[in-house]
């Protein structure tokens, strides 16, 4: 067997020591965790981060004027320069941290969509996003009396951009759309479909959940006007997610939630706001999360994001050329060369639950359903799929154990 | 196969469902899916003169926990009123699976119980 990882400067070895969660066995067997896609697992040090902060400085952040507050403070604070720096964000008062993606596309929806968007408006989305960067829109779309737009894919599951100068006008105000697919792992060309909305006057989201874990994202060079990400899939903890904003998009915004720190002024017949990013934080952060992610860009930043984008594209270069000899093994999505680390699947008629369970008697852990995306399993006449997705842990072996695995599967469920 | 869950008497059912296909007259008809999966069932019935189950049939379409599942509760409410098929609770169900439905399977094999109370439910309404 072939060690496709070998010519890149991944340690996978030494990484895997880095993840205690990683020497389980499960029923038995050495955990095969192929779900960093739904979530990723934590490396020592975002546990050790945490864990410290919680021992020895923890106290509420800002305002305190004592010691802990103080440590506690630079700890959390210190996270947003390293977010900062991590996707090159032009200043630190762009990084506003929320609880995860969801509500970062949700704080866009509620602030700059209530104030921007009106009657006879549209937002344009992709047939290939989450869930949770459409319903926030519909919800818009339908207190506005605005129309959503869908910018179809093929049967591949790559964006139709020749259908996008069709879709794109000046009634567009804001295109939302995702970097790469949780279900094909399609890698969407955002500058390019950013400076095309940009040119008909819209703003531009960009859906990070899966791309800012697993590729190089530098929102100066890409242009966009938000970049929307969780902590918790890019080794960093629950509970902490960033929305990226342009500054002059954020000061012109009305706040999100109201309450503590996001004010500079409460008077009874009005009251002013903070300066940013704190406008758009109400009350305590999440601050030992805020250490716990800044520890995890830390971690990734030194093992470097092209490197992780390197192995992540090997892993499923094997992963494909084993999968795709399998008789009755149907991948869904583009080829190697567009998309990141998820492989979503059929295996014969066997139903993604059925086949997921059996693989949890093998240790391995997958992912089966529509993944938070009906309408992309609609598009592409699936009901469900099961969906192996890999990050910088991962190895051939975990993929040849789920080859195994599934082999094991056609002859159990061949049977019937 | 391997684990306790996929045992002989689920595989049984799965492979040969009992009272598969559709009433011609039914009384009753209940559907619905699991929308985590697209999951679908749907269950007829057709009452006896003493009001009790004299003919009963389902049809869908997904895992074998939820098609197994479908079949045997088509068995067992076969003679029964509807007073005492409103009355089965989601233990009952697990406990005619006879086979370790785990926490994540537990929607797959309780299915079939909602779309026949929920069918229930709607003729008694009507009535």
């Amino acid at each position: 067997m072939g060690n496709p990882t070998k010519d890149t400067a991944l340690d996978v070895g030494r990484i895997r020591a880095d993840f205690p969660i990683l020497s389980r066995e499960i029923r038995g067997k050495p955990l095969t965790f192929l779900d960093s896609a739904a979530s990723s697992q934590k490396p020592l040090p975002v546990l050790e981060a945490m864990d410290r902060v919680y021992r020895w400085c923890y106290a509420n952040v800002h305002r305190g004027i004592y010691c802990l507050s103080e440590e506690a403070t630079c700890c959390y604070e210190d996270a947003r320069d390293k977010v900062a720096a991590f996707i090159n964000a032009g200043a630190r008062e762009e990084i506003v941290f929320t609880r995860n993606t969801t509500e970062s596309i949700n704080l866009v929806a509620h602030t700059w969509g209530r104030a921007n968007v009106k009657l006879g408006d549209r937002i344009l989305v992709t047939e290939l996003e989450h869930h949770s960067n459409i319903v926030p829109w519909q919800l818009l779309a339908e207190e506005k009396g605005a129309e959503l737009v869908v910018l179809p894919v093929t049967d591949d599951g790559l964006l139709q951009l020749d259908r996008l100068d069709d879709l794109l006008d000046e009634r567009v105000k804001l295109a939302a759309f995702t970097a790469m697919s949780n279900v094909t792992g399609t890698i969407t060309p955002v500058r390019d479909v950013v400076r095309r909305a940009q040119d008909v006057g819209a703003v531009t989201l960009v859906d990070g959940a899966q791309s800012v874990p697993h590729l190089p994202m530098d929102v100066q060079e890409l242009g966009c006007d938000f970049l929307a990400f969780s902590g918790h899939k890019m080794c960093g903890p629950t509970g902490i997610g960033v929305l990226y904003g342009r500054r002059d998009l954020l000061e012109e915004m009305p706040p999100f939630l109201g309450g503590g720190n996001m004010i500079r002024r409460v008077g009874w017949d009005r009251s002013s706001w903070n300066d940013l990013p704190w406008k758009f934080e109400a009350g305590t952060p999440a601050i030992v999360e805020g250490a716990g992610l800044g520890a995890a860009v830390d971690y990734l930043s030194g093992i470097t994001m092209e490197a992780i984008a390197a192995h992540d594209r090997e892993l499923v270069a094997y992963a494909m050329d084993r999968l795709s000899a399998l008789p009755g093994l149907r991948i869904v999505g583009p080829p190697v060369d567009q998309r990141g680390g998820v492989i979503a699947f059929t295996f014969r008629d066997i139903h993604p639950h059925d086949l997921s369970y059996f693989l949890d008697q093998e240790g391995i852990a997958v992912r089966a359903g529509h993944h938070c995306a009906q309408p992309l399993h609609e598009r592409l006449g699936l009901t469900a799929t099961v969906r192996a997705s890999f990050y910088l842990y991962n190895t051939p072996q975990d993929v040849d154990r789920l080859i195994e695995a599934l082999e094991k599967a056609a002859q159990a469920f061949g049977e019937l | 196969m391997n684990g306790g869950l996929y045992r002989e008497y689920i595989l049984d059912h799965y492979a040969h469902p009992r009272n598969w296909g559709r009433l011609v007259e039914p009384d009753i008809v209940g559907d619905a899916d699991n929308p985590s999966c697209g999951d679908q069932v749907r269950i007829e019935i057709g009452l006896d003169a003493a009001r009790r189950v004299g003919q009963v049939a389902f049809e869908g379409e997904g895992c074998m926990i939820s098609m197994a599942a479908a079949s045997i509760l088509t068995e067992h409410v076969k003679g029964k009123s509807l007073e005492e098929l409103a009355a089965l609770t989601e233990e009952d169900m697990l406990a005619l699976m006879d086979a370790p439905v785990g926490l994540t399977r537990r929607r797959c094999a309780l299915l079939s119980l909602q779309v026949l109370q929920s069918g229930i439910g709607a003729y008694l309404e009507e009535k």
